[in-house]
């Protein structure tokens, strides 16, 4: 199915009746996202400072990882619940909008990017020094999770 | 279908003072299916984040005069579409298109603005969800019928 | 006019406030920096606040984590209190008189005094029970409270903009 179907299709389901037409459906659903992004930035700003050799130095990055993907996971399922739900109000603008598409791109590549070289490099160094690798890939899921963050708020302000 | 409000409001005599919601969905507090056409005088302006405001003197065909308030995007978003701070001057006739306020108040989603020298703006909230959310007048919320059209 | 309203309505009408509240760009950025700077400030201590209730981290002492994460918590809430400020400063006319800024800012009190408490109290023994697996129940107390308090904060701060 195209996208624009695709969106389309959201915009005319049910989930998409009820968003449309429910006057705090979209408050609830923001701040139930919104919550779930604290939570999200914490998990990534800890272990990725981790891994940078920062904080915890002595601890081990694999209890970290597991521990915090757990975390990171719940959350990030519940943001994208919560995104869909959003998206659903406004199908269309979103399927426009430059910052929404972004945000896509940039979501897709740092869940990629988390579930393969990022995991290697928590497994890798464990209770060792960060190596340069270690750092990299700390300083890249930094930035991917950040510039989702920022090409999330840039949807309503564009 | 848009009806032009002077019509509707024959018999109205309120000067109401419009309460400045603000909101972050188009379905929370203005309805689709209820386009209008407001042709009035600029009483105030509000060129503010997160929203713009601003409110039009509307009188109908009996002379009645009512003042509505319309909703914009911020002055960034408005600034990216070609509008600037001093655009909307008191006292000036403009044509705005919109959408009305679910509560019945005389506030509107404003979609469109026609000014004097006829250029024409969009004004709607980027990411609200509202009809023509695009950036061009074209659009929809599924169930809404037309877009606003002149 | 009350004093305190007076007061807001001079920041609001204020040079500065003006031109973030017109602005261009500032405001949205100041906004942006508020809203995701939220990972930094609640997104830190909520994983203090999840250890001590045993969910995460357990191998790791609260000591050493309180270590890790209150720098960060302390940096969040500079970056939290910056940007609110500039916010509070371009609407604060209107914010006087809005309840869900009202309850914001009780909140704060309310999570501010908390740490307080639990810094006081049950934390001058932590050396006791810093690698419990599951904390004791005064800081359990805390942890939750904490955690209700920051999602009330952010609730109530997404709600200024419905009233």
């Amino acid at each position: 199915m195209s996208p624009l179907l695709w969106f389309t299709a959201l915009a005319h389901s049910h989930l998409g009746r009820v968003m449309q037409t429910s006057k705090w459906g979209f408050a609830i659903v923001e701040t139930v996202h919104l919550l779930a992004l604290a939570i999200l930035g914490g998990a990534v700003l800890v272990v990725d400072l981790r891994l940078l050799g920062v904080v915890l130095k002595r601890e081990s990055t694999r209890t970290i990882g597991r521990d915090l993907s757990r975390l990171l996971l719940g959350s990030l399922v519940l943001m994208i619940l919560s995104g869909i739900a959003m998206l659903s109000e406004e199908t269309l603008k979103c399927y426009y909008s430059p910052a929404f598409r972004w945000k896509m791109v940039l979501l897709a590549a740092a869940v990629l990017f988390y579930f393969t070289l990022h995991r290697r490099a928590l497994l890798n160094i464990d209770r060792g020094e960060p190596t340069l690798w270690a750092r990299a890939a700390a300083v890249i899921s930094l930035s991917l999770w950040l510039g989702v963050g920022v090409a999330g708020r840039a949807i309503g302000l564009l | 279908m848009k009806a032009r409000i002077s019509i509707l409001l024959a018999g109205a005599i309120t000067i109401s003072a419009v309460p400045a919601h603000a909101h972050h969905s188009f379905a929370a507090e203005f309805d689709g299916t209820k386009p209008v056409r407001l042709v009035g005088k600029i009483t105030q302006v509000e060129w503010t984040n997160p929203h713009s405001y601003f409110y039009v003197d509307v009188t109908d065909a009996k002379g009645v005069t009512t003042n509505w308030g319309c909703e914009g995007a911020g002055p960034g978003a408005l600034s990216r579409r070609g509008w600037k701070k001093g655009d909307l001057k008191l006292g000036d006739t403009i044509v705005v298109d919109g959408y009305r306020a679910k509560d019945g108040s005389h506030l509107i989603d404003a979609r469109r603005v026609t000014f004097p020298d006829g250029r024409t703006v969009y004004g709607g909230s980027p990411g609200d969800g509202g009809p023509g959310d695009n950036g061009t007048d074209k659009g929809n919320l599924p169930g809404t019928g037309t877009p606003a059209t002149k | 006019m009350p004093l305190l309203q007076h007061l807001c309505q001079l920041l609001y009408d204020s040079h500065v406030g003006t031109a973030i509240r017109e602005s261009d760009y500032a405001f949205s950025i100041i906004e942006s920096v508020h809203v995701l700077g939220i990972t930094a400030l609640v997104g830190t201590i909520a994983l203090l606040d999840l250890r001590m209730l045993g969910l995460i981290l357990r191998p790791i002492s609260i000591t050493r984590l309180a270590r890790t994460v209150f720098p960060l918590t302390w940096s969040g809430l500079a970056v939290m209190f910056v940007s609110g400020f500039l916010l509070f400063w371009a609407e604060a006319a209107k914010n006087y008189s809005n309840p869900a800024f009202r309850v914001k800012l009780i909140l704060l009190a309310l999570v501010g005094l908390n740490p307080l408490i639990f810094h006081t109290t049950i934390y001058r023994r932590v050396h006791e029970w810093e690698v419990l697996a599951i904390s004791p129940w005064r800081a359990r107390a805390a942890a939750i409270a904490s955690l209700t308090l920051w999602s009330g904060i952010i609730i109530a701060g997404r709600a200024i903009a419905y009233f």
